[in-house]
């Protein structure tokens, strides 16, 4: 037998590059406690165990074999699941296949629960369901040893048995009874009578068949009974597999699977009502009064195993340098949006990186000739503001809209950020700084002006710049960019929400139908959400984070609205459960501020992205923000009257 | 805790006039001179009694700059009552009445109940509008008129109960159809004694508005 090993990712870069910066990279270490996440030596194998499989088809003898491990670093537990190299049971199945199944340090933090199947026929194997509710394909444990495995977890972190079901163990969420509720009631349920009790009849069974069969193409074969139904349970999951590996086979421009049927099988099978799942839930106390939920139209979406690469940690001063050549130009700025995109940047670096990111540097700059555009700038900036500084109060007298913006900004700066210590007492000298550059912008774009928003959009670019002109002039690239938001007719922001609606209506057929229904089409409710990119959804340092991610523009200009799409369909099954009309629904996505998690939305937001594909693209109108604006405006800023300050 | 009805607010007016800080004075009972400028939409709730009946108040806090108003409007849709603020230090802020009535007289119920504010008579020496000015302006337009602080809390408790107290009337009077929650009226369950309690059993205060 061969080998089995780590480091059968080569290919992958990305992969290649999160281990040397340390989550998945694994010592051996006895010391208690000295290492934190990013230290590479505090990781601890606590289990290991091999000849664990994926099936990536509907046939369990194309299977890919690989070691299951749980590591521990620090209080963190992790979970990996890394094929053996070179080994494969059918030709079939490529390496490319394995890197796709490849299950890469995903800590236990972001899973809600594992389910457990252990039939009395065939192998025993475990679903993850992660908190978002995607979950990775089934593993089998061709040895067994599940059991040993759930004890494992049970050492290291909080695994709690679901009152509902005695197959699923709730990761780490027992203290919230709402994310409790949830997580019993995730997908899986659907299939426990069958796999519970494989040889009562289960009425279920015709509906379940019907669903298959559209992906099999009457490609269906007979088996022992009791065996056909543990059979069927395998196929849905893994021809959903197929489906994650299709979709995700074509971002990455692979036509080898030719030999598949055509996934418009899946198109359909999306379309078509999924199966009922509702069987057990009769046994379930909370959610008696519950109103039934529309299921989700790609059942793919909880079995939707095209998931996000796992985030890592941010890039580093040192990493960075081997970005940059002698001169200091970015040799290959796709690779490093790319990696930002997955891991965001170190605090100390956002300084360097942003300016690049938002357009003020160009990556092919050299060092040399981005200190000359600092000092060009720093000239540029000051004559603009020298425009203001020098109305004198009798002409600032005549001068309604000079009084007037002036006021509206001395206003909102002393309402900005003021909880920070960066902004906070009396005579702060950065608020002062931000409402010069607030009030030299609205001088440098004066058809746009000042709008409240800016402020907020403001405050982290000062907060990480540090240096007024050039925190100025990332303002202005970002507002390039984001203007239109601000437009007086709201046309910036009412292109996103249309973007928005029909992103739902592709990725969330029942919730967009709800929406409708309840006259919630306007989403309004997500206004703030864009106006201001996340910034008041997530705590100051995850708002850094989440804009350097989507400034990257890596898999789309418009992820933020994949973000938007993520966030709501983790809340669908409360929003249609507790029938939430206009007004509940508002309330409820503004109390979510600081309760989401960033990076698991992240993940889902890019999966979301990648599952849409082309069709989610087809959704954005062009010029949408934050898409440049499109050539042929004559003003990029129409303002419909004078009123505007 | 149950209510007997629950009736929708909005604030209105210009930025900047103390909106939130009349909402928070009046949930939490204090003053905060530094909060975040509101984005979108915040929300307050509070119970206060109504001849002995248990009214839960729900609060919208609205952003006041002009750009937002085809977003604020939306907000009016089953409002019972309204707080039209304006800052009585700040003359503009006065003469935009007529643009914020004229909003909510085309988005809102016709017989939302609204209460005029002139916030900040704690700054009587910078007053630019006369109380005179004030009470003629909501005598003008049927309104009900106060001058408050949200700063020394003064006349803000009143406020926001005395809309209370007209829209409360107007049930007793049969102005509203309670069933139709257009109106921005629920019909709780408060004082029937009854197994389901009140209809979301909210404590009796939620939240702040400056967030």
């Amino acid at each position: 037998m061969l080998e089995p090993d780590a480091h059968d990712l080569s290919d992958d870069a990305d992969y290649a590059a999160s281990v040397q910066q340390g989550p998945v990279s694994i010592t051996r270490n006895d010391s208690l406690g000295r290492s934190s996440l990013n230290d590479p030596e505090g990781a601890e194998v606590v289990y290991t165990k091999d000849n664990v499989a994926i099936h990536p088809t509907q046939f369990a003898s194309e299977r890919i074999s690989g070691r299951l491990k749980l590591i521990k670093q620090g209080n963190a537990l992790s979970m990996t699941w890394l094929p053996y190299k070179g080994q494969s049971s059918n030709a079939r199945l490529s390496e490319k296949d394995k890197n796709l199944y490849t299950i890469r340090a995903v800590q236990f933090s972001d899973i809600r629960s594992i389910r457990r199947h252990t039939p009395t026929l065939g192998w025993q194997y475990i679903i993850v369901v992660m908190s978002s509710g995607l979950a990775f394909p089934p593993l089998y444990f061709y040895n067994g040893g599940v059991r040993e495995f759930l004890a494992t977890i049970k050492q290291h972190v909080v695994l709690v048995r679901s009152a509902d079901d005695a197959n699923v163990f709730l990761v780490n969420d027992f203290e919230n009874p709402l994310q409790r509720t949830l997580s019993s009631l995730e997908l899986p349920r659907a299939l426990t009578p069958m796999c519970e009790s494989p040889t009562t009849p289960d009425p279920d069974k015709g509906e379940l068949d019907k669903s298959s069969n559209i992906f099999q193409n009457g490609r269906r074969q007979k088996h022992h009974e009791a065996r056909d139904i543990s059979i069927q349970v395998l196929e849905k999951f893994s021809l959903v597999t197929r489906f994650a590996r299709e979709t995700t086979s074509q971002l990455f421009g692979d036509s080898q699977y030719d030999s598949y049927p055509s996934n418009d099988g899946w198109k359909n099978s999306a379309l078509s009502p999924a199966p009922k799942r509702i069987t057990s839930l009769d046994n379930s106390p909370q959610v008696r009064d519950e109103v039934p939920v529309a299921a989700d139209p790609v059942e793919i979406e909880k079995l939707s195993l095209v998931w996000g690469k796992p985030r890592q940690a941010p890039l580093g001063q040192e990493e960075w340098a081997t970005f940059l050549d002698a001169e200091g130009r970015v040799m290959d700025s796709k690779s490093l949006k790319k990696r930002i995109f997955y891991g965001g940047i170190e605090h100390n670096l956002r300084k360097e990186v942003w300016r690049f990111l938002l357009g003020y540097y160009s990556y092919e700059s050299t060092f040399a000739e981005r200190e000359y555009l600092i000092s060009v700038k720093q000239l540029e900036y000051d004559t603009i503001k020298k425009q203001w500084q020098s109305i004198s109060p009798e002409q600032a007298k005549r001068f309604t809209k000079f009084r007037e913006r002036k006021g509206l900004i001395d206003k909102d700066v002393v309402r900005t950020d003021r909880s920070l210590s960066f902004y906070d007492g009396d005579d702060n000298p950065n608020v002062y700084l931000m409402r010069d550059i607030l009030l030299t912008y609205s001088f440098y774009n004066f058809d746009l002006g000042y709008c409240q928003g800016m402020s907020d959009l403001l405050s982290p670019i000062l907060y990480v710049m540090r240096d007024e002109s050039e925190s100025f002039w990332c303002f202005v690239q970002l507002m390039e960019r984001l203007g239109p938001n601000f437009n007086r007719d709201q046309s910036g922001m009412h292109s996103q929400l249309f973007a928005l609606s029909k992103l739902v209506e592709v990725l969330d057929s029942p919730l967009h139908n709800y929406f409708k229904q309840n006259d919630c089409l306007n989403y309004f409710f997500c206004f703030r959400w864009l106006l201001i990119q996340f910034k008041r959804q997530f705590e100051y340092d995850k708002t850094m984070c989440i804009w350097e991610v989507l400034w990257t523009h890596h898999l789309s200009e418009h992820l933020h609205l994949y973000v938007c799409v993520a966030i709501l369909k983790r809340y669908r099954r409360k929003i249609i459960g507790e029938q939430m009309d206009f007004d509940t629904l508002l309330k409820f996505i503004n109390e979510l501020s600081g309760q989401i998690d960033l990076d698991s939305t992240l993940r889902e937001a890019e999966a979301l992205c990648i599952c849409a594909g082309e069709n989610g693209a087809a959704c954005i109108p062009p010029g949408t923000p934050p898409s440049l604006p499109l050539e042929d405006d004559s003003s990029a800023y129409p303002q419909l009257d004078d009123e505007i300050l | 805790m149950s209510y007997a009805y629950l009736f929708k607010y909005i604030i209105i007016g210009d930025t900047g006039v103390g909106k939130s800080c009349l909402l928070l004075q009046f949930t939490d009972k204090r003053f905060q001179p530094v909060h975040d400028l509101t984005i979108g939409v915040e929300f307050g709730a509070r119970m206060i009694t109504i001849e002995n009946k248990p009214i839960k108040l729900q609060i919208w806090d609205t952003a006041g700059q002009e750009s937002f108003r085809s977003i604020t409007r939306s907000y009016y849709r089953g409002a019972a009552g309204a707080l039209l603020v304006y800052d009585i230090t700040r003359r503009e802020t006065f003469n935009h009445l007529v643009s914020w009535l004229e909003d909510a007289r085309q988005h809102a119920n016709p017989n939302m109940t609204i209460m005029l504010v002139g916030n900040k008579c704690d700054l009587a020496h910078r007053r630019a509008v006369s109380t005179e000015e004030g009470e003629q302006f909501a005598k003008e337009h049927g309104l009900i008129f106060m001058e408050a602080s949200a700063k020394t809390a003064q006349n803000v408790e009143e406020a926001f109960i005395k809309t209370a107290s007209t829209i409360y009337k107007k049930i007793q009077d049969g102005v509203f159809d309670v069933s139709n929650e257009s109106y921005g009226i629920k019909v709780g369950y408060g004082g029937i004694p009854g197994p389901s309690g009140g209809r979301d059993g909210s404590s009796s205060q939620v939240g702040g508005c400056c967030s």
